[in-house]
C-alpha cells in the first residue's frame, strides 16, 4: 500500500516524544510517524498529500458520553435556544425568544397534515425572564391538534389543553407533577408518570426509539462535522438486531466514525446484562468497540434526582432518586468487572459519587482487577477528597463541562445554590488530584462538539457570562488532552486512538485554526475542516 | 372497574416472594406488573404460555414486565380482562407515584397502597443516611404495611412497628411471618354494610356511603377534598357537580384527588375508606356543607 504523507500548517500529536510536526505520514489506515518534510524520504513512493496544507491537524475528537439518539431527534422539529446543526447540514434555528418560539410552532402547525400530533424538543425556557409558557400560549396554536413541547433538560413538557383534557388532567386533578395557577393547570407536567401519559395520548412516543440504519447514519455525520472519530453510544440494548447493524454499518470503509456501544445494565436484568456483555466481549471489529457496561446510579441534578450530600438541594427540593440502591451497587459492580466487563456509571449528585467509589472500593479489596478503569461519567459535584480516593482507586472522570454554560445559572440560584455550584465540574482539582480527566457533551442533551466542550473548561462562562471559579480552569493543552487521550483512555482504546504516534489508527480531526492561537474565548469558533479516520479522508 | 393495588417496600423487604406465593395460589384471576420480569419463578406446572415480556399461568393470571411506560403497561393489561391487577414497584421507587396515575387512568381503580418492610432491618434503613429518605417516603402514604421476616426480628419487632406508626399512623400493621398473607388481606377489608360501624381486628378499616342526589359546589368541594381528616383513606363514587350536565367519577387518595366526567347512568353515591377514626357524623357535615 501506499504511503500518503499529508503536511499541514501544523500538527499537534498529544504524543510527547513528537509533540508537534509539520507532516503525518500514513499507510493502511495507521500513522507510521509524524515529523517534518524529511517523512517523504523514509518512504520509497510516498505520496505528499497537501490539501491540508493551511490547516491544523489534531488527533481525532473522541467523544466519551454521547448517545446515538442525536441521530434520530431531528425527526422532530427543534425549539430551542441556539442555533444547532442537523444532520443534513442545514441549521436548525434557535428560537431566541418566546415570541420566536411560538411563530415557529405556527409555522410547524401550518405545515402538518391533519390530525398528527405537532411534538417539538429541545425548548429552554432558562433564558427567558417572562411568565412560563401556558397551555393558553399552545391553545392559541391549536385547540384541535395536540401539541406536546419537551424541554432540552428532558425533564418537563407542555402540552395544550387538548392533550390535558386527552390525559384526565384538569382542574379538578389534583396529582403530583401537574403544575396550576389560579386559572387550573397550566399545561406543565413534570415527572415521568404525568409526561408518560401525556405523550402516550398525543399520539408521540418517547424521543430514545431503537436505533435504526439511518439514526446511526446521522449520528456518525454529526460526530464528523464536530471532528470526531469515536463517538460512543453510553446506554443502549445491545440486541441481535441492534448489534448486527452496528457490525455492518461500522464495517463499512466509508463509514466516517469508530463506534463505542456500552451496554445499558437497566435493560438487563443482572444475570441477563453480565451473559450478554461476556457473549459481547472482543466481538467487536476496528470501527466498533464492545465490552463496556454503563451503570445509572443517581438521576440529574437540574430536575432534582440527582443524590446530592449535606447541604442537599440549594431551593430546598428534597434529595434526588437512587436507580440503582446503594447496597446494591457493589453486587452489581463485583459481578460486570469479574466478567471482564469495563464499567462507567453514571453519577450526577456527589452523593451518588461517593457511594460509587465506596462500592468499588469493597469490590478491588476481594478480587482486585488491574486496570479496570472504572469512570464516574458526569461526576459533576465531586470535591477533591473525592477524586483523591477515585484516583487511588485507579478510576477516571468524564465530567460534564457544558453545564457550566448551558445550566450554571440555574445551578447556582437552585441546585447546588451560589457557593457550589461554581465549584462543579472542578477539572483542574481532579487533575492535580491525578484522576485522568475527560470532557463530554451527552448528546443530544447538549450538542456534539468537543470544541465548545474545551471552551466551556478552558473559560467556565455561564450563559450570561458570570465565570465560575476560574482555579478550575484548564489550559488549552489540558483541554485538548481532554477530548482525546482523556477519554480515550476511559474507553480502554488509548493504544489505538487518541494521539498521532507511530502504530496508532490515522484518525485526525483537521481544523481551519490552531486552538493554541486562538484567543481563549474564541474556541468554540474554531471551524472542522474534516475528519479523517483509517485514513479516510471524510468533509462534513 | 379493575381494582389495581401498588406494591411497594425497599429491596430485600419480600416483594417478590409475596407476588411468587401469590401468583401461585391464585385466589381470582389477576394480572402482575413487575419491573424485574426475571426474578418472577413461577412452577413450570402452573406456566401456560410465555414470551419476552409476559407469562400467562394456567389459573389464568398473568404476569408482565412494566417496561418503560407505565401508563401504557396499565393499558395493555386492562385489556386481558383482570379483576385485579398488582404492581411491583422498584425497590427504590416511590410506590405513591405510580399509585396516584390510577386515579385518573381510564377503567382503573386504586385499591389499597401496600408497603413491604423488613421487620428486622427497618430501623436500620430509616437510619442509613443515603438510603432513610427513600424507605420514609415509601411508607409515607401507605395504606397496609405489611411486616415481613417478623420471625427473624425478636425485639427489634416492637422499635419496627413503632417507627411504622410514627412515619404513617393510619396504615393497618400485618405480619407476615413467611410471606404468607393472602389476598383478601391486601385489601380494605371492611365488615359487612349493615355492621359497618362494628370494626373488629378483622376488619381494620371503615367505610361510609354518602348519598346524595344533588351536585356539589365545585370550589367546596376541591376546598373539602383538600382538609380531609387523615382517617380519610379513599374516596370514590359519583356525583353531580355544580349545573353541568351528567355525572362526575371521584376519586381520592391521600391528599391527591381527581373528578372526571363519567359516562354516567351510576347512582350518585360517594364510598368512603377510611381507618377506625372515621368520623361519619363529621364528614357528613362538612359534606352537606359542601353541596350547591
Amino acid at each position: 500500500m501506499a504511503v500518503r504523507v499529508y503536511s499541514a500548517r501544523r500538527v499537534v500529536t498529544m504524543d510527547a516524544t513528537t509533540p508537534e510536526a509539520t507532516h503525518v505520514a500514513v499507510r493502511d489506515g495507521r500513522i507510521l510517524g509524524a515529523g517534518g518534510p524529511e517523512l517523504l524520504g523514509f518512504y520509497p513512493g510516498a505520496v505528499e498529500d497537501a490539501r491540508f496544507a493551511g490547516k491544523v491537524i489534531v488527533p481525532g475528537f473522541v467523544e466519551g458520553h454521547a448517545h446515538a439518539s442525536e441521530g434520530m431527534v431531528w425527526r422532530r422539529p427543534y425549539l430551542g435556544f441556539f442555533d444547532r446543526t442537523m444532520p443534513d447540514g442545514s441549521t436548525a434555528p434557535g428560537a431566541r425568544t418566546r415570541a420566536d418560539a411560538l411563530e415557529r410552532l405556527r409555522t410547524l402547525e401550518a405545515e402538518l397534515p391533519p390530525g398528527e400530533p405537532l411534538l417539538v424538543w429541545g425548548f429552554d425556557p432558562i433564558y427567558d425572564d417572562g411568565p412560563r409558557l401556558h397551555r393558553r400560549d399552545l391553545d392559541a396554536i391549536s385547540t384541535s391538534r395536540p401539541i406536546v413541547v419537551s424541554h432540552a433538560s428532558g425533564h418537563i413538557i407542555n402540552v395544550n389543553t387538548l392533550v390535558l383534557e386527552r390525559s384526565g388532567f384538569s382542574a379538578d386533578s389534583n396529582l403530583d407533577g401537574l403544575l396550576r395557577d389560579a386559572d387550573g393547570l397550566t399545561g406543565e407536567l413534570m415527572g415521568p408518570p404525568a409526561m408518560q401519559r401525556a405523550t402516550r395520548v398525543a399520539g408521540g412516543g418517547g424521543l430514545m426509539q431503537r436505533l435504526d440504519e439511518p439514526g446511526l447514519r446521522a449520528f456518525a455525520r454529526q460526530a464528523a462535522r464536530a471532528g470526531i472519530t469515536t463517538a460512543t453510544d453510553l446506554q443502549r440494548k445491545l440486541d441481535d438486531e441492534t448489534l448486527d447493524l452496528m457490525r455492518r454499518v461500522t464495517a463499512e470503509p466509508g463509514f466516517p466514525m469508530r463506534l463505542v456501544a456500552a451496554l445499558g445494565a437497566r435493560e438487563y436484568t443482572l444475570a441477563e446484562g453480565v451473559a450478554r456483555i461476556g457473549q459481547l466481549l472482543g466481538t467487536g471489529n476496528e470501527k466498533l468497540h464492545l465490552g463496556i457496561v454503563k451503570l445509572t446510579v443517581d438521576g440529574s441534578i437540574q430536575g432534582f434526582t440527582g443524590r446530592l450530600r449535606w447541604p442537599g438541594y440549594h431551593n430546598g427540593a428534597p434529595n434526588g432518586m437512587w436507580y440503582i440502591a446503594p447496597a446494591e451497587l457493589e453486587g452489581i459492580v463485583a459481578a460486570y468487572l469479574r466478567v471482564g466487563a469495563q464499567i462507567h456509571i453514571h453519577t450526577n449528585g456527589d452523593e451518588a459519587s461517593a457511594v460509587a467509589i465506596d462500592a468499588l472500593e469493597h469490590v478491588l479489596a476481594r478480587c482486585p482487577r488491574p486496570e479496570h478503569r472504572t469512570t464516574l461519567q458526569h461526576c459533576q459535584m465531586a470535591d477533591a477528597a473525592q477524586f483523591r480516593r477515585m484516583a487511588a482507586l485507579g478510576m477516571a472522570a468524564n465530567l460534564f463541562v457544558n453545564h457550566i454554560y448551558y445550566w450554571g445559572e440555574q445551578h447556582a440560584a437552585l441546585t447546588a445554590g451560589p457557593v457550589r455550584a461554581p465549584r462543579m465540574n472542578a477539572a483542574a482539582t481532579a487533575r492535580r488530584e491525578g484522576v485522568p480527566v475527560a470532557i463530554h457533551s451527552d448528546a443530544p442533551v447538549t450538542p456534539l462538539g468537543p470544541l465548545f466542550a474545551m471552551w466551556c473548561v478552558v473559560n467556565r462562562l455561564t450563559s450570561k457570562g458570570r465565570v465560575f471559579a476560574p482555579a478550575e480552569r484548564l489550559d488549552v493543552a489540558q483541554a485538548l488532552h481532554a477530548v482525546t487521550l482523556g477519554p480515550a483512555w476511559t474507553l480502554r482504546l488509548d493504544h489505538a486512538i487518541g494521539s498521532i504516534a507511530p502504530g496508532k489508527f490515522a484518525d485526525f480531526a483537521v481544523l481551519e485554526d490552531d486552538p493554541f492561537d486562538v484567543a481563549p474565548e474564541r474556541l468554540r469558533e474554531i471551524d472542522v475542516h474534516a475528519t479523517v479516520v483509517g485514513g479516510v479522508v471524510c468533509l462534513p | 372497574m379493575i381494582r389495581l393495588l401498588v406494591v411497594g417496600g425497599f429491596l430485600g423487604a419480600g416483594k417478590t416472594t409475596l407476588i411468587n406465593r401469590l401468583l401461585a395460589r391464585a385466589e381470582r384471576r389477576f394480572a402482575v406488573l413487575v419491573n424485574d420480569f426475571g426474578s418472577v419463578a413461577v412452577d413450570a406446572a402452573l406456566l401456560a404460555a410465555a414470551d419476552a415480556s409476559s407469562m400467562t399461568l394456567a389459573n389464568g393470571c398473568v404476569c408482565c414486565s412494566i417496561g418503560d411506560d407505565f401508563g401504557l403497561a396499565l393499558e395493555r393489561v386492562a385489556a386481558g380482562g383482570p379483576e385485579l391487577v398488582v404492581v411491583e414497584a422498584s425497590g427504590v421507587s416511590d410506590p405513591w407515584r405510580i399509585a396516584q396515575l390510577a386515579l385518573v387512568e381510564p377503567g382503573y381503580e386504586l385499591g389499597p397502597l401496600v408497603v413491604l418492610a423488613d421487620a428486622a432491618d427497618l430501623p436500620r434503613l430509616l437510619a442509613d443516611p443515603a438510603i432513610g429518605d427513600v424507605v420514609r417516603g415509601q411508607l409515607a402514604y401507605a395504606d397496609i404495611v405489611v411486616l415481613t421476616k417478623t420471625d427473624l426480628a425478636g425485639e427489634r419487632l416492637v422499635q419496627t412497628r413503632e417507627v411504622v406508626r410514627t412515619i404513617r399512623p393510619q396504615a393497618h400493621v400485618i405480619e407476615a411471618r413467611h410471606g404468607e398473607v393472602g389476598l383478601a388481606e391486601l385489601d380494605f377489608a371492611v365488615p359487612h354494610e349493615r355492621a359497618r360501624f362494628l370494626a373488629t381486628a378483622a376488619h381494620p378499616f371503615r367505610t361510609w356511603t354518602w348519598r346524595d342526589p344533588r351536585p356539589f359546589d365545585r370550589g367546596a368541594l376541591r376546598a373539602l377534598l383538600g382538609a380531609l381528616p387523615a382517617s380519610v383513606l379513599r374516596i370514590k363514587g359519583f356525583c353531580g357537580l355544580d349545573e353541568e350536565a351528567g355525572d362526575f367519577l371521584l376519586q381520592y387518595a391521600a391528599e391527591r384527588w381527581s373528578f372526571t366526567r363519567s359516562g354516567a347512568g351510576a347512582e350518585r353515591a360517594l364510598v368512603v375508606i377510611g381507618t377506625q377514626a372515621l368520623d361519619p357524623a363529621y364528614l357528613a357535615a362538612d359534606f352537606a356543607a359542601a353541596l350547591r
